[in-house]
């Protein structure tokens, strides 16, 4: 059994832990996706925690002694598995950084050969206009 | 031999401003006919600017990628711009562009995807330290045992590749310390792969980008990547 204390206590760390990730998504300093696994573990170890009951039935049914170890160790595997998925996500990640930046160099490099290509072409008109201006005055 | 095809060379820079100009120099002078352009890996000094003041090309990164990622855009560079042969250069003046055009008519004649400029062919010019050289022997022997394949210089970063092999950087090159399993990635998609004899000086400015605290993840992380990439399924079959 879970004494009451160990149940006020994780309670009540589960609680400040929602709070902040709510907090953190109304100020959109994380997403709301990414906050989801988060929050889903939150709630399956404050279910447990509120109702000891059913932890114990769940303990005994995968063969645990104690119902405690149950919780931390279920919630040590959620854990692990979103620490899993932000890791695929990160090389995701990286991998569209490096494509996003690459085309920005070959874009800019792009963009100076056209700039310079226009500027020579005006050089080009207004020499051209002036040797008509010039021409006109000769006579 | 067909005066339209055209070859740039890519030299990939971070932090280069001090030897920038003098490898550019170098390229001009003795290898006229290539086109040359730097990428700059979003180098803190004043890289960018010495190219552009002197008119050099350059492609630049918005944030840093490493060797890689900075090689590779110059890849993308090559293939969508139609270049028949593209050649990675480093930019701290370890290479000599005297060997470039010898490179491309071998390299033409013989039908290779990728010839690399080794150091230790003929043994000439600046040789590498010792535990540096004892890595090196060491990724030579994982890639001959692992391919076949005898390949002397599997560190350099002077290589030449045809349009096939272009094609296939551009599209996936390895991101960080590329240059042994990029080698076998070519080998395992049917790339005809050789080495050319060069002669490197010591790098004059600049610092390696593998300091000796790295060197043992280095290491082991290339070891892995080469067994990886050695896994991995023939892609670009002939």
């Amino acid at each position: 059994m879970m004494t009451l204390k160990l149940q006020l206590i994780v309670g009540a760390v589960m609680l400040v832990a929602l709070f902040v990730i709510f907090y953190m998504v109304k100020k959109r300093s994380i997403d709301l996706k990414y906050a989801l696994s988060w929050l889903a573990v939150i709630i399956f170890v404050l279910v447990l925690d509120c109702f000891p009951r059913l932890l114990d039935r769940l303990s005994r049914a995968l063969g645990v002694f104690s119902p405690v170890n149950m919780i931390f160790f279920l919630g040590f595997c959620f854990s692990l598995l979103i620490i899993f998925t932000l890791t695929v996500i990160v090389s995701r990640m990286s991998e569209r950084i490096r494509k996003l930046s690459q085309a920005v160099a070959l874009n800019e490099e792009k963009l100076q050969c056209l700039e310079k290509a226009v500027a020579g072409k005006a050089k080009e008109r207004e020499q051209e206009t002036d040797t008509k201006a010039g021409q006109r005055e000769d006579p | 031999m067909n005066t339209s095809m055209k070859s740039l060379v890519i030299i990939p820079a971070y932090n280069e401003e001090a030897s920038i100009l003098e490898t550019v120099e170098d390229i001009r002078k003795n290898a006229p006919e290539f086109d040359y352009i730097v990428v700059n890996d979003c180098s803190t000094d004043q890289t960018l600017e010495v190219c552009r003041q002197n008119g050099i090309r350059v492609l630049s990164l918005p944030v840093n990628l490493g060797i890689g990622g900075a090689v590779q855009t110059g890849y993308v560079y090559a293939y969508e711009n139609g270049y028949d042969e593209a050649v990675q250069f480093d930019g701290d003046g370890q290479h000599d562009a005297a060997f470039l055009n010898r490179m491309r008519d071998h390299m033409r004649k013989e039908g290779i995807d990728l010839l690399i400029g080794s150091r230790f062919i003929e043994g000439e010019g600046f040789q590498s330290t010792g535990l540096r050289r004892f890595g090196i022997r060491y990724f030579d022997r994982l890639i001959f045992g692992l391919t076949r394949q005898r390949i002397t210089d599997p560190t350099s970063g002077m290589r030449m590749a045809d349009r096939r092999m272009i094609r296939m950087f551009a599209e996936s090159y390895p991101k960080d310390y590329p240059e042994p399993e990029s080698v076998v990635a070519a080998i395992q998609s049917g790339m005809k792969v050789e080495e050319y004899p060069v002669v490197m000086r010591e790098r004059q400015k600049g610092e390696s980008s593998i300091s000796p605290i790295r060197s043992v993840y280095y290491m082991i992380k290339v070891t892995l990547a080469i067994l990886v990439e050695r896994l991995r399924r023939k892609e670009y079959g002939k």
